[in-house]
């Protein structure tokens, strides 16, 4: 038998090979590309211009943070992020409990709900744009009957961030409804069966044994849709055509989209990439955090 | 509280949840019902207020359309080759890393590596487009499947590569052990020991990024042509195209959605335990 020293050096020297090709996809479609966006956003690259690209240093940058834009599309991807949330982790959290009864039938009810999690956001999203329609839509003939004036779902400001928020929590919903039931599948049962032989009602179960332990969870599932919001492209593309009306519902990565590929301002998209890089760096350290505590 | 009183009070629970499980599984799946009804109207239909839920003739009309539409069939077989190679390269890439990322705590470009996958994971795709349009179009990449494989693989690794890690952790370290004290080679015990235990781990994992990879839009709307086109931009095509095709769009969505809502029928005690395992992880 080998000494076990020698052993662990080996494995050591098999997992350096081991993650070559990992490495190789990161470089190639990360690295390279980001360092080639610090590049562009040092010039002024604007596609048909008659003007010789040539290094204007920060004027990009300048231009950005200058930008009334800018901020707003700062303000509405906070408003999607904390106002999904708001939907999202409530309902979510709610039906993982419901489910955890193991109620007899329901593992069809959970099948049924986690299906908008899986299907093709622009499939979807042009439905629910369909849905959303103000003279065709269904749902505007369903609160007709209850409203005198339904909103203007995709024509005006608030309401289109609120459909936005809608679509959104209806695909994400299902993700945060799994994590929390598979946190709650693997909680000790005993606390909770402790405090019920103490006389503690379910509210006070929930409140003071069930959702403390749940917290780690939620700390990862809050963290990830806060990523995948910044990240979210398909679904505003497609319900309310690129961040419309107006730029109402333009998120930062609208934004930088818009700003390169629809009026092909490269360079000052690139150094809108390159703030929004910055912006996403703290969540990076949160989510090692939690991640070490969950 | 009397033990009458009480048991009225938990069968009101009952009903209580069963009623709002209802719900949410009707809000679920509305809008799935509403796209494939809305394929098989009649463009009248459609458009009908009160809406009609199911007293109209159905018609298969709109899937003509679809089917007709020049170049859908090349762009159907796209997506499922680009899918199904994407996923494959990206699960053999990602198992790799997995394996090494649990068995050593310390080879020397773990720090970096884990710093990568998270960063690669939080950073919008949008971001690295900018400057990959213009290298990918001066390489004469631009609509190429070969490109677009790479890129989908690319962007799915850090998630294949964090739900593989989970996997082989479960993986008993003692029994490679034994193996190699039995005599085994390292390719031997991989093989032979390793990839069998796994083996339900990389369906898991290779069902989560073949529906990813079937989903992606940002991608292949910027980088494909129409050779590559895939069906999610076939589908965008037609918002600014013909607004208010809504019959043939519902079709398409349809072709789109159907193979997703088999697979998640077919295999949803896998995707329910593969992100379970994945998930508590963290």
């Amino acid at each position: 038998m080998r000494p076990s020293g020698s052993v662990e050096r080996e494995t050591r020297r098999l997992a350096e090979l081991l993650v070559v090709p990992t490495w190789v996809f990161l470089l190639l479609v990360f690295a390279v590309p980001i360092l080639g966006a610090v590049y562009l956003s040092f010039r002024n690259e604007t596609l048909g211009s008659f003007v010789a690209p040539r290094f204007i240093g920060l004027e990009n940058y300048a231009a950005a943070l200058a930008d009334p834009r800018f901020w707003e599309a700062i303000t509405t991807t906070l408003f999607l992020m904390v106002a999904g949330l708001a939907v999202q982790l409530p309902i979510g959290i709610g039906l993982a409990l419901l489910l955890h009864r193991n109620l007899r039938g329901t593992q069809l009810f959970r099948t049924a709900i986690i299906v908008p999690m899986l299907l093709t956001p622009v499939a979807v999203g042009l439905m629910w744009r369909f849905m959303f329609d103000t003279d065709f839509g269904i749902i505007n003939w369903v609160l007709g009957g209850i409203l005198t004036d339904p909103p203007n779902w995709l024509g005006s400001r608030w309401p289109a961030r609120f459909a936005v928020v809608i679509v959104d929590s209806w695909q994400s919903i299902p993700f945060v409804m799994l994590m929390v039931l598979a946190a709650l599948a693997s909680l000790p049962k005993g606390p909770a069966e402790a405090a019920a032989i103490d006389g503690a009602g379910p509210l006070s179960i929930f409140l003071h044994i069930t959702l403390p332990s749940l917290v780690p969870v939620i700390l990862v599932v809050v963290m990830i849709r806060v990523v995948d919001v910044v990240k979210l492209f398909d679904i505003i593309f497609i319900v309310t055509q690129r961040g419309g009306p107006g730029t109402a519902t333009q998120t930062l990565g609208l934004l930088t989209y818009n700003t390169g590929f629809i009026f092909f301002q490269t360079s000052r998209a690139a150094a809108l990439g390159i703030l929004l890089t910055i912006m996403v760096l703290p969540i990076y350290v949160l989510w090692r955090r939690v991640g070490r505590s969950a | 509280m009397t033990a009458g009183g009480r048991r009225i009070a938990a069968a009101c629970g009952i009903a209580a949840s069963y009623a709002a499980l209802g719900l949410a599984a009707f809000a679920a799946l509305f809008p799935l019902f509403w796209t494939i009804s809305t394929s098989v109207k009649q463009r009248a239909d459609t458009f009908a207020l009160p809406p009609r839920l199911f007293d109209f003739a159905p018609t298969l009309k709109n899937y003509e359309a679809i089917l007709a539409t020049r170049g859908f069939g090349q762009i159907f077989l796209n997506s499922i080759v680009i899918t199904a190679a994407a996923t494959a390269l990206c699960v053999a890439v990602s198992t790799l890393a997995a394996y090494a990322l649990a068995r050593s705590p310390r080879f020397r470009s773990r720090g970096a590596l884990e710093v990568g996958l998270i960063l690669t994971r939080a950073v919008p795709t949008i971001v690295v487009m900018v400057p990959l349009f213009q290298i990918i179009s001066r390489l004469g990449l631009y609509d190429s499947h070969l490109m677009l494989v790479f890129m989908y693989a690319a962007v799915n690794i850090p998630f294949a590569t964090w739900l593989m890690t989970s996997f082989v952790a479960q993986v008993p370290p003692a029994l490679e052990e034994s193996a190699a004290v039995d005599g085994a080679s390292r390719t031997a015990i991989l093989w032979f020991v390793v990839l069998p235990l796994i083996l339900p781990g990389m369906a898991a994992t290779t069902i989560f990024v073949a529906l990813l990879t079937w989903n992606e839009f940002l991608i292949p709307v910027m980088l494909a042509g129409n050779d590559a086109k895939t069906l999610p931009v076939f589908i965008a095509g037609f918002i600014s195209a013909r607004n208010l095709d809504w019959g043939p769009m519902a079709a398409a969505s349809t072709l789109a959605i159907l193979p997703i809502a088999l697979v998640t029928v077919l295999a949803q005690r896998k995707l329910v335990s593969g992100l379970a395992s994945g998930a508590v992880k963290g």
